[in-house]
């Protein structure tokens, strides 16, 4: 089941992932014209940022543990945007491991999305995909960056 | 079940308090550790989400919430983790009762389930825990009782004496079978042997163990139907050949697919403490996942050890996720091209990484629903996509092979997306 899980990131996977990213960075860029103020490019960087996590976590589904997560952060970020926050800084304060705890094993949870909530054996096997999709997503990213650049 | 209702019968036989404790475990773990740990991702989706300010701020920004649901996870693992209803086999030296469950169990959980065994006296002691098969019982059973330990132990060595007495006998025999051979100290999962076919079922599920490893195959409360088949034959001499042939396998091998669930035998001289037994197959299927990751990531072959291959993991995530804001980065700066070539773009990409097309039909039902085309459409037939045959000719140049094509069939997750492409392919804003 685990090298199942791992190979099955294919081109399927590549091509979902492309394509959903490249319309939301031209929908980005048809909303936005590009503007050479940094804050703006810092934002707009951000926003592209999570459109890649997104669309990726999208291309995988509901599939994995750490696709699950990004989604639902996504939806609750969506629909909650900005009222919530308040409330939850205090308890994402709280809530915070000192740092002295920080072991390996923490630092990977806090790494792949969603890994908090599983066990050891899981958090590897989520760790494996979400790797694979990972390096997918840099290296689509990387074509697309090298072909406007050009 | 009748094998549950035949367990629950035996429960009441010896003693009731017993009772209570299978029943929360069984509430509590009603299924394999793989459903767990779908129900634990579900889990982690229903914290509330905070409005995670820096959303993805330095690489992956871990939901807050997560935290939350982690303790909850947590405890719901560790129920799900710990099979209840295991029968307990006396096996171990000198150990009464082992419950051969070798799930995934969290010394957290034991000790949380500690608590509700109360410690019963040495008669009905053995019965209960040979009923229980809770590895929690055991644990107390040995920590508890240690005068059991001796009585089981007699108990035990005369096996053959004492089949026709009862159900703890039964158990004992079986357990025994290992008790008798203690320095291999293998944990006999099966039924106890012919002597013991004429006890009731009961017993004979009593007296296998599962182990719910991967839970697969045995799903929560399995053990009764299935155990009564199995009736082996359980004499030393045969136990010990069958232990030796399995030496060289710890665990369990025994995906025992044909009887349904797992077995699990520990190694020779080493310890078939439930608790053991369970982390060594759990240190096991780590051990494994870590032996992919080192795939995975580049230049890690010859790294041996779980810490340095850790921190190697933690190091390439990391340097993945800064390479994906360094490029959101740049794309942010790039100048927009509104006509982009996505064939061209994909084209580019998957030539370099060409292969696993056929991996595609590995998807099977895991492939998420928005995937609109079936796979048997991928052998190469072209689907039909009702806009945009037309328009696949011009693809074909760009593209290498009817696989691409294909795939690219397979890829598409909206077929607006094909509706944008213009007659050279261009891909038109849909917005």
């Amino acid at each position: 089941m685990t090298p199942k899980g791992v190979t099955l990131n294919t081109n399927s996977h590549k091509i979902k992932f492309a394509r959903r990213f490249i319309r939301t960075l031209l929908r980005m860029r048809k909303n936005a014209p590009s503007s050479s103020s940094i804050e703006e490019i810092r934002k707009r960087s951000q926003r592209i940022k999570i459109a890649a996590y997104s669309s990726m976590a999208h291309a995988v589904g509901s599939r994995r543990a750490w696709s699950r997560a990004i989604l639902f952060k996504l939806r609750n970020r969506a629909r909650h945007h900005g009222m919530m926050r308040r409330r939850s800084m205090k308890k994402r304060v709280i809530k915070n491991d000192p740092p002295g705890d920080q072991s390996q094993t923490n630092k990977l949870r806090q790494l792949v999305p969603g890994g908090k909530a599983m066990d050891m054996c899981s958090l590897l096997e989520e760790t494996a995909h979400y790797m694979r999709c990972l390096s997918t997503q840099v290296k689509v990213m990387q074509t697309i960056a090298d072909h406007f650049s050009k | 079940m009748d094998g549950h209702e035949n367990e629950d019968v035996g429960f009441q036989h010896g003693s009731e308090g017993i009772l209570n404790c299978p029943s929360s475990r069984m509430s509590t773990n009603p299924l394999p550790e793989k459903v767990s740990g779908m129900t634990m991702s579900s889990v982690s989706m229903y914290k509330p989400s905070n409005g995670a300010d820096p959303f993805f701020g330095s690489g992956w920004d871990p939901l807050v919430s997560l935290s939350q649901s982690e303790n909850f996870g947590g405890s719901s693992m560790v129920s799900h983790g710990e099979y209840p209803p295991y029968p307990v086999v006396m096996e171990n030296q000198g150990i009464s009762t082992t419950s051969h469950l070798v799930q995934y169990p969290s010394s957290s959980s034991f000790v949380e389930l500690v608590p509700k065994l109360p410690c019963f006296g040495s008669g009905s002691f053995s019965e209960m825990v040979n009923s229980f098969g809770l590895p929690e019982c055991s644990q107390i059973a040995n920590s508890g009782c240690p005068q059991n330990y001796a009585s089981n132990k007699e108990v035990a060595t005369g096996r053959t004496s004492t089949n026709g007495a009862q159900s703890k006998d039964d158990h004992q025999v079986s357990g025994e079978g290992a008790i008798g051979s203690s320095p291999n100290a293998k944990r006999r999962k099966r039924v106890p042997d012919s002597n013991n076919s004429a006890f009731s079922p009961n017993q004979n599920g009593e007296g296998d163990v599962q182990k719910d490893l991967s839970g697969e195959s045995s799903d929560g409360q399995k053990e009764p139907d299935e155990k009564k088949p199995k009736i082996e034959q359980n004499t030393g001499s045969n136990l010990r050949g069958k232990q030796t042939s399995k030496q060289a396998k710890d665990t369990s091998s025994g995906d025992a697919p044909k009887d349904n669930y797992i077995h699990v035998r520990a190694r020779r001289g080493q310890a078939t403490n439930s608790h053991s037994l369970a982390e060594r197959v759990r240190r096991e299927k780590i051990s494994e996942r870590m032996r992919l990751l080192q795939e995975l990531v580049p230049g890690c072959n010859k790294i041996t050890g779980k810490a340095v291959m850790l921190d190697e993991i933690i190091n390439y995530v990391q340097s993945l996720q800064q390479q994906v804001e360094f490029l959101s980065m740049k794309l942010a700066t790039v100048n927009p091209e509104l006509n982009i070539d996505i064939e061209q773009i994909l084209s580019k990409d998957i030539i370099h990484s060409r292969g696993g097309t056929g991996a595609i039909l590995g998807f099977g039902p895991g492939m998420s629903s928005s995937h609109p085309y079936p796979h048997g459409i991928y052998q190469g037939t072209l689907p039909s996509i009702p806009s945009t045959t037309p328009k696949y000719p011009s693809l074909s140049q760009n593209v290498l092979d009817n696989d691409f094509q294909s795939l690219f069939q397979m890829g598409f997750d909206s077929s607006s997306a094909i509706d944008n492409l213009g007659p050279n392919g261009h891909l038109k804003p849909e917005n």
